[in-house]
């Protein structure tokens, strides 16, 4: 072992107030803790180890009126063979007989059991080899590894997913694909829609953080989630009337948006579902902001943009089209005519590189808006595009689909540093498109105001020392490329001038409207504002993300609660245990190259079938590693109580697979004693183990069963913490015990267990044993 | 040649030389000797703050009372092996599943592997040194020579504390009660058929011979 400082503690006070400074874990009987000091297992080795033997009075065996008291430093050898707990606790002398060996039983304390860290064998793995979920990491490598001693109950939600944490709207991702694999589309819906509410436009453009986060790398092929979130998408759509209903009850509260962009959608959408009154302003002739002018129809096609606004109008939502604010609006009116006020006006701005003959040069952006009067045979032959993001490879596309001959993309950033999304990046590649990383623009070169390409200068570092943008280039390697177009795509600016001289709307030292993190509140009281008007340009998810917040922000300030009940926030979770077998992913249909064009898709959305076996192929990342106490479920049975120094809990409530726990212990919370109550009149109480050798081994199965007029059933090592078994609890109550209502009673207990494909095993032995120990107390 | 009396007085040897007092005080890191305890710690205050400065144990050793400095993070095993030369309790698993190293304290038979000898301060200790030192307990040696309770070696100490802690507490076991006292104890060559008839064997002998000396059994 490493090195640690060792104290004994004198009193339970003395010890929490150690455990709370710095980096220090209690020893009892060492059983546990001194293995994982030895194979150097925790993510963190400990500076001191806090000795809990030394102090006095917590080695007892008391039996108080009716009540059994155990102290939590009391030896499992001494509880095993107590001739009280022998008699009339029967399941609890079993299950500390039961503990590993005499020797370890020697030393060993109840305490300790209770609190002991999981043994799977990933966890336990020397020199925290597998940085596990339980630990403190993301995955759980049982999923798709050697599970055979694993849990036949589902895993336990013990952290937040990465998939979960990398999506930037926070869409709950685990358990809409759980509804999916189960057939429940609409629960998924729900689940779906209460953090975000256009999954059929993000299915289609997002750049996909979760994809890219998904556990599965790391073993095969991530899941596509982004197909899965597409088919659901088009079944929201197909079925709107179900799912974007009017809201139930009206705030009488009226809120102004300004821009109808996916921040301003989404902000829209989430004010009227919590019942305001929500009016639209939008600058151009049709609502969607970048989803309808800027994102090309190949990528989001745009009657999905249109049919998304008229289910928005018929949520009741008034749109106000073509309005600008040169036309009689004010901020200040805005102000005084509406309870509340959302900016989320984009960032439209083209910015200005600087060098000679920009002006001949023509805005990217622009181009995607006004793409159909490009149409009439304004592209060149050769063109070329500046910029290295989504929008440069759209436009590139574009480029080429037009019919240019030659579309050339010139970008500052490396490849591996390209802002744009492999996807999108690979689209382009697919095309012809000819991608220069490390190169910048250096001057346009023209004639008599004719266009005939761009110098480039070789980018040789594209962020400085402090991370900000500040390209560096070598001035002696440049190059020429010929073209008759040159569009830059480099970026947009925010541009806020609409809100004229007067009005006060604090910005941050970007020039973009500065914002509460959390609420989206501006500078001013009651004016909120979401998208790329505070971010710069970013993505739709994040538009939709911090929508959602301004909406929530607004609603608070408006005084109204915004229900947030979260479906589907379940600790328990599920694996389709064949599903998860299938080592790739799904992969979307895609036209052939030469038959795309501007106005179809490119690719198309799965089929439910398809769907629902990528949603199988979902880890449901949590940890899948069992209980191993064999005390557990005897106290459970026994419907025992932990005191600790600070509170009384339930031993129901006591275990929790959390990270670096198996209890709901606080890190500085100590045990100190084990109440239990008397057996209700006739009853009797037994406990079974199964394992590998008959001594030395953790449980295969293990489970306690106090018989009486209220029967308790708790079953051990099959789940991330022991197990009530209500059901079968409820067959074998006020009924007389004989074989067949045994087998009934143990077929009770496995109906809902969800084995892995080899831990199928255990819900026969589980059921088995249960028969068994139920006619031998008979 | 090995004998019993020879390795009886090999292991009285061993338990003779177990010192009464720590006699010297010589800084593990820099080799520096202090004159005491105390001085030594403030020698690790002045010099080595990062570091941890070895702990004073007293303890009763195979009935030899005996202080020892070690380190606070040592096991009671590593602390016998080491500081002592009693090699009987073996270093073999080193995680407390196998009972080689298995030792009797305070009269219940523990693993040494998995103690630490900090915590052993003011404890009672007996290895096998001390019951192959201690001739009562030749019955239970030559029981385990007759039934052949041995191949390698290497686990039999471990098995002999244990025995030893079981006649301790029950001087008239069943072959049951002496499997279910050993299931603690791994045996790799495999002569897990032979130790309790040794013991059971070992028992009646024992019970014999107080018997003869005028006690009651």
């Amino acid at each position: 072992m490493r090195p640690f400082s060792h104290a004994n503690a004198q009193t339970v006070h003395e010890a929490s107030v150690q455990l709370s400074s710095g980096n220090a874990k209690a020893i009892a009987g060492g059983t546990d803790l001194l293995g994982t000091l030895k194979d150097n297992l925790l993510p963190i080795y400990p500076d001191k180890v806090v000795n809990l033997k030394a102090i006095k009075n917590l080695d007892y065996v008391k039996q108080e009126q009716s009540l059994l008291r155990i102290g939590s430093l009391t030896k499992l050898s001494a509880i095993s063979e107590h001739p009280v707990i022998k008699e009339k606790y029967s399941a609890l002398s079993q299950a500390a007989g039961s503990v590993a060996t005499p020797h370890i039983r020697n030393m060993a304390t109840i305490g300790g059991n209770l609190a002991q860290l999981p043994r799977c064998w990933y966890f336990r793995k020397a020199d925290n080899r597998f940085n596990c979920i339980r630990k403190g990491g993301e995955e759980c490598f049982a999923i798709l590894g050697d599970n055979r001693y694993h849990s036949i109950f589902g895993g336990s939600r013990c952290a937040d997913t990465p998939c979960m944490s990398q999506c930037p709207a926070g869409t709950n991702i685990p358990a809409y694909l759980e509804e999916i694999r189960k057939d429940n589309w609409d629960k998924a819906a729900e689940i779906f829609l209460s953090a975000h509410p256009f999954p059929m436009i993000t299915g289609r453009v997002c750049a996909h953080f979760c994809q890219s986060a998904c556990n599965r790398h790391q073993t095969d092929e991530g899941v596509l989630t982004g197909g899965v979130e597409r088919a659901l998408g088009d079944y929201i759509l197909e079925n709107s009337d179900k799912f974007y209903k009017k809201p139930t009850k009206e705030t009488n509260k009226s809120v102004a948006v300004v821009g109808s962009g996916p921040a301003g959608l989404t902000a829209a959408y989430f004010l009227r579902r919590a019942g305001n009154k929500v009016t639209v302003y939008e600058r151009m002739d049709c609502a969607g902001g970048m989803l309808r002018y800027a994102i090309p129809a190949y990528r989001l096609p745009k009657d999905i943009v249109e049919k998304i606004i008229s289910i928005l109008e018929n949520m009741g939502i008034e749109f106000v089209l073509g309005h600008d604010f040169a036309n009689g609006i004010t901020p200040e009116k805005l102000e005084k005519e509406y309870d509340g006020v959302c900016y989320a006006t984009g960032a439209w701005k083209r910015p200005i590189v600087g060098i000679s003959g920009e002006e001949l040069t023509v805005f990217g952006l622009d181009f995607l808006v006004e793409v159909r009067k490009w149409m009439d045979g304004k592209v060149g032959e050769e063109v070329l595009v500046v910029g290295g993001g989504n929008v440069a490879m759209d436009v590139a596309v574009t480029a080429k689909r037009l019919g240019a001959r030659k579309v050339t993309l010139a970008c500052v950033e490396p490849r591996e540093r390209m802002p744009a999304s492999s996807e999108e990046i690979a689209r382009a590649e697919a095309e012809g498109i000819v991608i220069m990383p490390s190169w910048g623009p250096s001057k346009v070169i023209e004639n008599n105001g004719v266009l005939n390409g761009m110098e480039l200068k070789r980018c040789v570092s594209v962020v400085g020392d402090d991370g900000t943008f500040n390209p560096q280039y070598d001035e002696n390697e440049q190059l020429v490329v010929s073209a008759q177009n040159i569009l830059l795509a480099i970026g947009q600016r925010v541009d806020l001038s609409f809100l004229g001289d007067k009005y006060h709307l604090q910005l941050n030292e970007r020039g973009l409207i500065d914002v509460d993190a959390d609420s989206q509140r501006t500078s001013r009281p009651g004016v909120f504002a979401a998208g790329d008007a505070t971010t710069g340009p970013a993505t739709v998810v994040s538009a939709v993300s911090n929508g959602k917040k301004a909406a929530d922000g607004l609603c608070l300030h408006l005084g109204i609660s915004t229900q947030q009940d979260n479906p589907g926030g379940c600790a328990s979770v599920t694996v389709d245990a064949n599903g998860i077998t299938c080592t790739t992913s799904l992969k979307l249909r895609e036209l052939d190259i030469n038959k795309r064009t501007l106005e179809t898709e490119d690719s198309q959305t799965p089929g439910v079938q398809e769907a629902e076996k990528e949603a199988k192929r979902c880890l449901n990342c949590g940890c899948y590693a069992v209980s191993p106490s064999d005390i557990a479920p005897a106290l459970i049975a026994l419907n025992a109580q932990i005191v600790t120094h600070e509170r009384t809990i339930n031993a129901e409530d006591f275990f929790n697979a959390g990270v670096m726990t198996s209890t709901t212990l606080g890190f500085d919370e100590i045990i100190t004693e084990i109440i239990i109550p008397a057996l209700p009149d006739g009853a009797k109480s037994v406990f079974k183990k199964m394992a590998l050798r008959k001594s030395i081994d953790f449980p295969i199965i293990n489970f306690a069963i106090v018989t009486g007029s209220e029967p308790r059933i708790s079953l051990g090592a099959v789940a991330p913490h022991p197990l009530r078994a209500m059901e079968a609890e409820q067959v074998l109550r006020g009924k007389t015990l004989d074989e067949k209502l045994a087998g009934q009673v143990g077929e009770a207990a496995v109906r809902d267990a969800t084995p892995f494909e080899s831990t199928k095993y255990k819900v026969q032995i589980l059921k088995t044993l249960i028969k068994r120990a139920l006619l031998e107390l008979a | 040649m090995y004998t019993q009396e020879s390795t009886r007085a090999a292991a009285r040897g061993l338990i003779d030389a177990i010192p009464d007092v720590v006699e010297e005080f010589r800084c593990p890191i820099c080799k520096k000797a202090s004159a005491s305890y105390d001085s030594l710690r403030r020698h690790y205050d002045e010099c080595h703050q990062e570091d941890i400065p070895p702990m004073m144990v007293a303890l009763t050793l195979n009935g030899r009372h005996t202080e020892l400095l070690v380190p606070q993070h040592w096991s009671l095993q590593r602390a016998l092996q080491f500081k002592l030369g009693l090699t009987g309790a073996k270093h073999m698993c080193d995680k407390g599943v196998c009972g080689s190293c298995t030792v009797i304290i305070d009269g219940s038979p523990a693993l040494s592997c998995t103690t630490l000898v900090v915590e052993c301060h003011g404890k009672d200790i007996l290895t096998v040194e001390g019951i192959a030192a201690d001739a009562t307990w030749k019955p239970l040696v030559d029981a385990y020579c007759r039934w052949d309770a041995m191949q390698c070696g290497y686990c039999t100490p471990g098995f002999l504390v244990t025995a030893k802690a079981l006649l301790d507490r029950n001087p008239n076991p069943t072959i049951e009660e002496c499997n279910e006292a050993l299931a603690g104890n791994i045996c790799i060559c495999g002569t897990y058929p032979r130790h309790a008839t040794a013991i059971v064997e070992a028992a009646l002998k024992i019970a014999e011979d107080s018997q003869a000396k005028g006690g009651a059994a």
